[in-house]
């Protein structure tokens, strides 16, 4: 699995596939969607699908696929190099999210949910494998959020395609399972080789899981907290985690959006009884609109 | 300074010119959010190299939420300085020393140095120089209509505006 194109820049997103497999473009498909390292508040979410022909469905179990968290990362490395063994039937494609893109998704003006993120490049993925030819009859889906809802979305998007969505599809279908090895391999080798942006002065790479509630990563997030810029992009800064200790140990920020009960403190009942003081003239609307402001302190 | 009605935010400032001779030129950044406090920041780790260059503009992130940037060059007949105040007293000590030259008659035909007040008198000298900057918006380039770009048009009108009127 080469990342190279995700080390090379992981500021935004990296798409990532295998050849499609001849047979694919004939025969009818059954494609398995998840994803890996979608809890963590560092790192990259990886979503990956995979597929093979229906008729050979039975080949794909026989390389004992199971549940990526069930299984020991050598295992799961041995098995996508098993998969990779057989790309004459077996293909895959991956979508590297990068923490930055999360961040900056979720906390962007207009709040853009992890689970619409999820579902929207799950569904990007099952139209880049039809784009690609591949002849896709059944889409298997591991549930983000109420799977009622998220199958209704996707048979939707996807009419003449059988979609199941289940939550536990990682252990019930084979293609989902190989899909969660492709993400988990994926997601482990980008954390293991993450290019970080910043120039960082004694950087630990000793994260912990990675996971919010591990003691280490928690140590590693106090350790590498910048006052002004927070934290390096390999943070998920909207992660309740990394928010609450950029509230204890960095400087405050505030922007144009923030809501103004933020910035200013109830004003005082009598203000609406008593002029307290004479209100200065204001301004001009020249200077107004032009934000500026005499200056008469240094 | 003449009309504040407050004692305290009462200062007389002197600039120091050598400094804006000597003034580096510095890449600066003006970004749409306040960081509620004045310290140096690791601009060049952190900030720079997260900048990329996409087809409609600059983008960066900053605290999580995406910035799109453009340049902009301040305008002909400026120049730009980065500013700082003198806190310290050697400063003063130092500026009296420089300005002997300067003098006042006391009334009785003697000259003296202009005294220098501590908490009155400031000395603001520049730490950097700079003709253009990157300015920053959050999540849409800034574009023609940027606050700051209006702010740059002053200078001329305040030139026009105070510029002495021929009698006839």
């Amino acid at each position: 699995m080469d990342l190279s194109e995700l080390e090379r820049d992981n500021t935004g997103r990296c798409r990532l596939s295998s050849p499609v497999p001849a047979v694919c473009h004939k025969e009818p498909c059954a494609l398995g969607v998840d994803e890996a390292g979608r809890g963590p508040v560092l790192g990259p979410m990886v979503y990956a699908i995979c597929y093979c022909p229906v008729s050979r469905l039975d080949a794909l179990k026989a390389l004992k696929v199971a549940d990526s968290k069930t299984l020991s990362e050598s295992e799961r490395d041995r098995l996508f190099a098993k998969m990779e063994e057989d790309r004459d039937f077996v293909g895959w494609a991956l979508d590297v999210l990068s923490p930055n893109l999360i961040s900056t998704s979720m906390l962007g003006r207009v709040k853009y949910n992890l689970n619409s993120l999820s579902h929207d490049t799950a569904a990007g993925l099952v139209q880049h494998a039809m784009d690609q030819g591949v002849n896709v009859t059944q889409v298997f889906v591991d549930t983000v959020g109420m799977p009622e809802k998220y199958q209704e979305r996707l048979q939707q998007r996807f009419p003449g395609i059988e979609v199941t969505v289940k939550a536990k599809a990682d252990a019930l279908y084979p293609v989902v399972s190989a899909a969660s090895i492709c993400a988990k391999v994926a997601r482990d080798k980008a954390v293991k080789n993450w290019q970080f942006v910043e120039t960082l002065q004694d950087l630990d790479t000793d994260y912990g899981s990675g996971y919010p509630n591990d003691p280490k990563t928690k140590a590693w997030l106090r350790k590498h907290v910048e006052p002004v810029f927070g934290f390096p992009q390999f943070v998920r800064f909207s992660w309740r985690t990394a928010q609450s200790i950029l509230e204890k140990e960095a400087e405050g920020v505030t922007w144009e959006d923030s809501s103004i009960e933020d910035q200013e403190g109830p004003g005082r009942i009598t203000s609406y009884f008593f002029s307290e003081a004479p209100r200065p003239r204001p301004p001009h609307r020249y200077f107004l609109e032009r934000g500026l402001e005499p200056a008469t302190i240094l | 300074m003449e009309s504040g009605e407050d004692a305290t935010g009462r200062h007389r400032l002197h600039l120091r010119p050598d400094t804006l001779r000597d003034a580096a030129p510095a890449t600066l950044h003006l970004l749409p959010c306040e960081v509620l406090a004045s310290r140096p920041a690791p601009v060049e780790r952190f900030f720079t190299p997260a900048i990329r260059q996409r087809a409609d503009g600059l983008e960066v992130s900053f605290r999580g939420r995406t910035l799109r940037g453009e340049e902009v060059v301040v305008p002909p007949g400026l120049a730009g300085y980065v500013m700082e105040a003198d806190e310290k007293a050697e400063v003063l000590t130092g500026l009296g020393r420089k300005h002997k030259s300067r003098v006042e008659d006391d009334g009785e035909g003697q000259t003296r140095p202009e005294p220098l007040e501590r908490g009155f008198d400031r000395c603001i000298g520049a730490t950097a120089s700079f003709d253009r900057f990157h300015l920053w918006g959050l999540e849409t380039i800034p574009g023609p209509d940027a606050k700051v770009r209006g702010a740059l048009t002053w200078p001329r009108l305040a030139a026009a505006v105070h510029a002495p009127v021929p009698e006839d």
